[in-house]
Parts: C-alpha cells; sequence; structure tokens
C-alpha cells in the first residue's frame, strides 16, 4: 500500500471506531486486561510464562494446567478471602480428587503475606512444570505423582497480594500488603500452641493434636480471619504429611518451634523431631545454590544470621513467633511444615522471577520427594478392619502421630533404629523394631488386637485350661 | 488477505471509488468536484478517484436514477483520451477500465431520465448492424431464432454472460469491436458498459438475496471460535455470506475462491446513505461481519446498535472522502474497509454470550487462547500416550462429558466463569 498521506486520520477513525464498538469497560477489567496483553510479552518457556499473576491470571494459569493435565489435575477452593477471593489450590496426583489408601499428602502454601510475591509465583510455575514434565515422560516427576498426592495454593491471601502489586511502580513497600484485608497478620494469627506444648512438656498432657474440639474452637473463635479458618479445616480434612510455607524477606528454610519456650526474642527452640525437620530443610536448601551458600552475605548489613546453618535455621533461634502456621500444622495435626524465605526482597522486579524459578525448581521438587522416608503402613484391627486414629509413638520422640481414615500412616524419620508401637483405644497396643535408612520409607503394618477380642480369647483360653482340668482330675 | 486485495485491489477501484464516491444523492455538495477538469497532469489515481465520484451516481438502481443521470460527455471523452492514452499492461488496463465505469461526471442540475431510453433507442437504431457484426461472433448476440435482439437484450445478454463467465472480458472484446468499427461512440461505449453493470448488479443482488435466504445466519455458530484455523473461520464466511466479492472479481476477470470480506456495491452504499435509518440493515448485509455483530445485538443494547451503524456510516464516509480528495487510493480504502469487516471478525469471533465490552473480549480471548494451547497439548498427550501403550485411542467423547462436567463443577465453585466454562465446552466440542 502506498504513503500514508491520509492514512493518519484514517487509522485515528479505525481506532475510534475499534473503541467505541468494542464498548471500554470498568477499570478492574482494564486492569485485567493490561495484564491479559502483558501475558505474551514477557519470556515463556514451556507454557510457564515468568510473570507475575493477578488474581485472574492466577486463575487462568492454574485452569489452563487442569486442561493440559486433567487425568493428573484438579483444582478445588478451601475458602474465601475476606474480599471474596477463593483459596484456590490445584493438586497433583493419578488420582485427582481421592485419597488413596497409603498414599501420602503433601502441600505447599504460598503468598501468606500478600506481599511476599515471589512463593507465589514459583507456585504456579511449579504446577505447570509437574503437568509438562509429567506429559514429556520424566520418570522422577511420573513417579511422584503416582505415589504422592500434592495440593498447591499458590496464594493464601489474594487480598494481600492485590494491595501489594497496585503498587505503582517497581518500589515495594515492606509492609503494604503483608496482611489479608482485615489488617491481619495471618501468620499470627493460627491458635498459639506452642503455649500449650511447652506446658505439657513441664507438666505431662498430649504431645500432639491440642487442639481440643478442634472444629468448634475454629469455628467459634472471632479472632479468626477467613482465610486463617479456611486452612484450619483444610487441615483437618486432609491428612497432611509434609507442608512448605512460602515466605519471602530472607532467604533460609526455618522449621519448628517458631516461638521460643522462655519468650525471649532469640533461643533455639528445637521440637522433638528436631533432627528429621533439620533434614527437611536441608532438602530444601542444599537445592538452592544462594539459599545454602554459607558464605552469603546476609540480606540486608545489619541483619543476624548467625542461626542459619547450610541454609537452614531453628525458628525460635532466629527470632520468636507466636501464632504462626507452621507450628500450629505440628502441633494440631500430623503435618510437618517447614517455612521457606524464598528472596531477599519480598515483591522483586518481574523481570527476576524466571531466576527464582531456576535456583528453587529443584528444590521444590526434591523437597516433596522427602515425604517418602522414615516409616508407614496400615493399622488394622484382626479382621483387617481399618483403625483410624490409631496412635504411632516412636521411643524417644515425645510427639505421636496418628493413623487417617484407612489406618493409614506416615512416620517421617531420619535414619536410625526405632522402636514403633501402635495403640488405639479398646485394642492392645503393639510394638516393632524397625531399621529406618535415608530413603525409602519402610512399610510396617499393625494387626491390633481389641480388648474385647482379647477378654473373649482369655475367656477361651480359661475355658480349655478349665475343661482340662476338669478332665484330668475328674471334676 | 491483504494479499488477495492486492491482486483485486484495481478491479476494486471500482466498487471501491463506488463506495468512496460522494453520497448525498442531491449531489448538490459536490458539484465543484465533479466538474474538476481532468487532464493529463492529475494523478491517475486521482482521476479515477474522481471518476468513482461519478460511478457511484451512475450505478444507483433504476428506481434513483434519474437523479444521477448527469453526466457530461466532454469530460467523459477527456478523461478517455487521457486515460487511452497510455500504455495499456495489465494495471492500467484495469485503471481504465474502472475509469471507464467511472468517468460519469454528472452535471449537477441534469437530472435527465431520458438519456437512457435515447440510448436504448441507438441501440434499437444501430440493431441490425450490430447483428450483421457480430453474425460470426462466437459471443452471439442474437437470439436463436436469429431475430434480432433489443437493446435490453443486448444488455442483458451481456449481462448473464458476465456473470456466468465471470469473465468481463466478454464486454471488453464487444465493447472494442463496436468501437473500432465506429458503430458506436465512445459515450455511447459508456454508457453500454454502465447498462451492463446495472443488470449484472441486478444479477448478483438476485443471487445475493437468495443465498442469504438459505443460510440460516450469518453469525457464526458458536462452536467454531477460536479451535478453527483462519481459513476454516474464512471458508465458512465465504460460504455465509453474500457474495458481492463475486462482482468484483467479474469485473477483474478473475475470481478469487478464497474472498472472504465481501464489498458493498455502489447501489448499496447509496442506499446507505440515503436511508439515515438506523433501523435499515439490508445494505449493511455486505459488510458481513459488522451485519453479524449488529444482529447479535439485542433490542436492550439499542443504543450501542445505533452507534455502531452511525460509525460505521462515518468510517465509511470519512474513506471515501479521503479517496475522493486524493488523500489516499482507492485500494487504501478498499484496504481499510477490508481490513475493518476483519477485524470485526474477529472480535465477534472473541465475543460470546457476554455483552460488548472492550476489555472483557480482550480477556476472553487471551484466555481462549490459552486453553486452547493447553487442551492441544493435552489431546497430543494422550494420542501419544497411548500410541505407546498400545491401548485403544482414547476416547474423545468421554473425555469431552468429563470436562464439561468438571468446567460446570467449577463453575459452581466459583473456579471457572460461566463464559470460561462455554469457551472450554465449544473447544472440546469442536475437537
Amino acid at each position: 500500500m502506498a504513503a500514508g498521506r491520509g492514512w493518519g486520520l484514517l487509522a485515528l477513525c479505525g481506532a475510534l471506531s475499534a473503541c467505541c464498538w468494542l464498548l471500554c469497560a470498568g477499570a478492574a477489567e482494564q486492569e485485567a486486561a493490561a495484564g491479559a496483553s502483558r501475558r505474551r510479552r514477557l519470556s515463556q518457556e514451556d507454557g510457564i510464562s515468568f510473570e507475575y499473576h493477578r488474581y485472574p491470571e492466577l486463575r487462568e494459569a492454574l485452569v489452563a494446567v487442569w486442561l493440559q493435565c486433567p487425568s493428573i489435575s484438579r483444582i478445588y477452593t478451601v475458602g474465601r478471602s475476606f474480599e471474596g477471593r477463593e483459596l484456590l489450590v490445584i493438586e497433583i496426583s493419578d488420582n485427582p480428587g481421592r485419597h488413596e489408601p497409603g498414599e501420602p499428602e503433601f502441600k505447599y502454601i504460598g503468598n501468606m503475606h500478600g506481599n511476599e510475591a515471589v512463593g507465589r509465583e514459583l507456585l504456579i510455575f511449579l504446577a505447570q512444570y509437574l503437568c509438562n514434565e509429567y506429559q514429556k515422560g520424566n520418570e522422577t516427576i511420573i513417579n511422584l505423582i503416582h505415589s504422592t498426592r500434592i495440593h498447591i495454593m499458590p496464594s493464601f491471601n489474594p487480598d494481600g497480594f492485590e494491595k501489594a502489586a497496585s503498587q505503582p511502580g517497581e518500589f515495594k513497600d515492606w509492609f503494604v500488603g503483608r496482611s489479608n484485608a482485615q489488617g491481619i497478620d495471618l501468620n499470627r494469627n493460627f491458635p498459639d500452641l506452642d503455649r500449650i506444648v511447652y506446658i505439657n512438656e513441664r507438666e505431662g498432657g498430649p504431645n500432639n493434636h491440642l487442639l481440643k474440639n478442634m472444629r468448634k474452637a475454629v469455628d467459634q473463635n472471632p479472632k479468626l480471619a477467613p482465610e486463617t479458618k479456611s486452612i484450619i479445616h483444610w487441615i483437618m480434612d486432609i491428612p497432611f504429611v509434609l507442608s512448605a510455607n512460602l515466605h519471602g524477606g530472607d532467604l533460609v528454610a526455618n522449621y519448628p518451634y517458631d516461638e521460643t519456650r522462655s519468650g525471649s526474642t532469640h533461643e533455639y527452640s528445637s521440637c522433638p523431631d528436631d533432627a528429621i525437620f533439620q533434614s527437611l530443610a536441608r532438602g530444601y536448601s542444599s537445592f538452592n545454590p544462594a539459599m545454602s551458600d554459607q558464605n552469603r552475605p546476609p540480606c540486608r548489613k545489619n541483619d543476624d544470621d548467625s542461626s542459619f546453618v547450610d541454609g537452614t535455621t531453628n525458628g525460635g533461634a532466629w527470632y520468636s513467633v507466636p501464632g504462626g502456621m507452621q507450628d500450629f500444622n505440628y502441633l494440631s495435626s500430623n503435618c510437618f511444615e517447614i517455612t521457606v524465605e524464598l528472596s531477599c526482597e519480598k515483591f522483586p522486579s518481574e523481570e527476576t522471577l524466571k531466576t527464582y524459578w531456576e535456583d528453587n525448581k529443584n528444590s521444590l521438587v526434591n523437597y516433596i520427594e522427602q515425604i517418602h522416608r522414615g516409616v508407614k503402613g496400615f493399622v488394622r484391627d484382626l479382621q483387617g478392619n481399618a483403625i483410624a486414629n490409631a496412635t504411632i509413638s516412636v521411643e524417644g520422640i515425645n510427639h505421636d502421630i496418628t493413623s487417617a481414615n484407612d489406618g493409614d500412616y506416615w512416620r517421617l524419620l531420619t535414619p536410625g533404629n526405632y522402636k514403633l508401637t501402635a495403640s488405639a483405644p479398646g485394642y492392645l497396643a503393639i510394638t516393632k523394631k524397625v531399621a529406618v535408612p535415608f530413603s525409602p520409607a519402610i512399610g510396617v503394618d499393625f494387626e491390633l488386637e481389641s480388648l474385647s477380642e482379647r477378654k473373649e480369647e482369655e475367656k477361651e483360653e480359661l475355658m480349655e485350661w478349665w475343661k482340662m482340668m476338669s478332665e484330668t482330675l475328674n471334676f | 488477505m491483504v494479499f488477495n486485495w492486492a491482486t483485486l485491489v484495481q478491479v476494486l477501484a471500482l466498487i471501491v471509488s463506488q463506495v468512496h464516491g460522494f453520497p448525498k444523492p442531491e449531489g448538490s455538495r459536490d458539484k465543484g468536484i465533479y466538474n474538476r477538469e481532468l487532464s493529463e497532469e492529475r494523478p491517475l489515481e486521482e482521476q479515477i478517484a474522481e471518476a468513482g465520484a461519478g460511478k457511484i451516481r451512475k450505478t444507483v438502481p433504476t428506481e434513483n436514477k434519474p437523479e444521477f443521470r448527469n453526466y457530461s460527455f466532454t469530460d467523459d471523452l477527456n478523461l478517455l483520451k487521457s486515460v487511452t492514452g497510455k500504455e495499456r499492461n495489465e494495471k492500467e488496463r484495469e485503471s481504465i477500465r474502472s475509469s471507464l465505469y467511472d468517468h460519469q461526471q454528472p452535471a449537477p442540475d441534469d437530472a435527465d431520465s431520458t438519456k437512457n431510453r435515447r440510448l436504448v433507442d441507438d441501440y434499437d437504431s444501430t440493431k441490425s448492424g450490430l447483428d450483421y457484426k457480430f453474425q460470426d461472433d462466437p459471443d452471439g448476440l442474437h437470439q436463436l431464432d436469429g431475430t434480432p435482439l433489443t437493446a435490453e437484450d443486448i444488455v442483458q445478454k451481456i449481462a448473464t454472460r458476465i456473470y456466468e463467465e465471470n469473465d468481463r472480458g466478454v464486454f471488453d472484446k464487444i465493447v472494442s469491436k463496436l468501437l473500432n468499427l465506429g458503430l458506436i461512440t465512445e459515450s455511447q461505449a459508456y454508457t453500454l458498459e454502465d447498462e451492463v453493470a446495472e443488470v449484472l448488479q441486478q444479477l448478483i443482488a438476485n443471487e445475493a438475496k437468495d443465498r442469504e435466504k438459505e443460510s440460516e445466519d450469518l453469525d457464526y455458530p458458536p462452536s467454531r471460535t477460536d479451535s478453527d484455523t483462519e481459513e476454516k473461520q474464512e471458508e465458512k464466511m465465504s460460504v455465509e455470506t453474500p457474495n458481492v466479492a463475486d462482482q468484483v472479481g467479474v469485473m477483474n476477470g478473475e475470481i478469487d475462491d478464497t474472498l472472504v470480506n465481501t464489498w458493498p456495491s455502489s447501489s448499496v452504499l447509496e442506499r446507505r446513505n440515503e436511508l439515515p435509518s438506523e433501523d435499515n440493515f439490508e445494505d449493511l448485509q455486505y459488510f458481513p461481519n459488522f451485519y453479524g455483530l449488529l444482529k447479535s445485538l439485542n433490542s436492550e443494547e439499542a443504543k450501542e446498535k445505533e452507534t455502531l451503524i452511525t460509525i460505521m456510516k462515518t468510517l465509511i464516509d470519512f474513506v471515501k472522502m479521503m479517496v475522493k480528495y486524493g488523500t489516499i487510493t482507492p485500494e487504501e480504502g478498499v484496504s481499510y474497509l477490508e481490513n475493518l469487516d476483519a477485524m470485526i471478525a474477529l472480535q465477534t469471533k472473541s465475543k460470546l454470550e457476554s455483552p460488548l465490552t472492550s476489555t472483557k473480549n480482550k480477556l476472553l480471548a487471551g484466555k481462549a487462547e490459552a486453553y486452547l494451547e493447553a487442551i492441544r497439548k493435552n489431546i497430543e498427550w494422550l494420542k501419544k500416550h497411548n500410541k505407546q501403550g498400545n491401548k485403544e485411542d482414547y476416547d474423545l467423547s468421554k473425555l469431552r462429558d468429563f470436562i464439561d462436567q468438571q468446567a460446570d463443577a467449577y463453575v459452581d465453585k466459583g473456579i471457572l466463569d460461566k463464559e470460561e466454562a462455554d469457551v472450554i465446552k465449544r473447544i472440546y466440542g469442536s475437537l
């Protein structure tokens, strides 16, 4: 076509008409549209677009993963944020939607502090990555997906994220968007079970499942944010075994306990499973070159990272955190959770996301694999029926776990020799000796005899003896 | 698409100049422009553009003829001379052809409908001559029983011939023969061309009306959204829409089967300009996508409809104006309007049940692409996976049912919007 003499005018005219008959919509949609149009500008790799996803894009990204891998994925929602956004989860497993007896459940939760954005994005990338790799025939991933039920919640605080992301320009305030829409810091909002366990340690009392009447306590507690309530229900409904909670603002893998025993600001506060937690935390950090670099300078000049070892730290040793989600998991359920700080900057520029993914993808996968460690099995009665809620205790570790609805249990342990005892009300406990390697998990099943059965048995035995005696003695 | 148009562009100059010719029936506004003397110094395009102005007037339907039959023969001849002086390569021939069509420069206050009749008489008077001359002509411009044809017959016959053969070379041959033999004057040749063109248009319009009655609607079936390739979409469109494009092809002696968008005939556009009523969509059928868009608006969106039509009209007028003033070439104008209609197609394609909102449409289009991509990957993997495992072919209908079910469940749970679910279902439905 020739010169643009009148072309400019025509172009204007066309642009006007285009605008007009597409009838501009509201600001929110425009914002989303801007995001949508940005989408293809930035780096893309294998369907993973390395850019920040706002709520609509987050949803779309998860839906796209589901559409690509519908046989191994399922999207569900755990509840709604204060402003009504769905707390979306994508589960990846060979039988999405179902708990397979014996198959351990894993979860990743990101973006609990809305302005700590890297975790959110990494989890979206991870979901896409797992789907891609599965279809490419990556055996590690295939085996992982076939043997684990992986739940990924990219954002626990979508409202906070929107607030943080809405800040103009690159500079993001250290606090804006951290809390939920009510101004609640979700990682201080969980019932403080640390205090209770410390009391129990001193004075005797349960060492697990410390929130009595959990559902009632949660539903009636006015101090809990809707997000917190949703998560607690989630934890109660699914027998999670291993979890990680992704944050930003530093670079370390943090493990329980977060709250110091004495109440001081810094104090190593080990939990009964300190050994396995250290190992689990290293299971993340060792695959992240930046995190595990002992010579790495601290994120900020005056930061005290003296507690950091091999890219890991005990929570209390770093700084005391009461009411956090990590410890709540450990003390109210069977789930072992660590807190991973992914980035010195809480909301770094978009261009860095690809690098964060490269640095973390191996860690993210390897950490899931840690779930296949220790001892696992079933607790059943003599007829082969599952005994749910049986207690499995380990000699020398003052923390018991319980069996799930199908009688299945998973006890994470570092390598060594252990004595495991399974018990349940009305049943006779059984103890077994187990030699645990680094991995995979060793299978140990328990067949428990109920007390009434035992009584019957004893009665029978007695009858037999009496019969024998009477015959012999001619009663 | 642009390339296709490029090849037809010369011919389109005809139509386009019709399109961009100046609208007002009264014509008095354009008087000054139309009476501009043609001179060889002025660029050909400009002359054509001007000529286009005249052509519009020329080719209005019969009932409107009286108002437009204003032409000055002097101008005609001047144009012809200036134009025929140029070398007759393909391109120029077409320019000339269009300029021939466009030559009519109506004198504004000379609405003389009798000229037409006189021409018919002319034909009548030379009838025998024509018969004689064309006895050996393979085109056979006489009736089978040898009786001489009336002028109307001849015109009708020529037009039909051109229509059937999609080749206006027929006409060219005849006219040039007549001219060479001195049987008709140049102006009579022009007039003859006009007559033929009119009949031809009528033929095409009738055919278009028939086809339109046949096809259900201009809206594409909803399943044919993003899963179709562009070509598929275009094929559909070319089948379902009135094929005014054929007229263009005819004039050019070519016909492009993959023509997607159709061009309004001058008569149609004239009508549109004359009838400012926004409810008259008849004419707009020649912008098939635009028409489809309008039809899809419901009665509550009358205001939007109005706005759209006004905008479209304004745009077309604008383009015409540009061409008229020589700011752009007719080809450029054509291309522009065609692109416009194509853009409408694109927007309409991505528009689902939701009302017309720009961002929403863009969003949905973006999502639809992403979802389509994801679904493709799944299907590819399923095919590969089953092949490797020597399993039976994956059951597509079962998968589709599963997805549909899940999509609905997701809508209930607030994970998917209704529109998104529909997009997904449609994509699967079209596989």
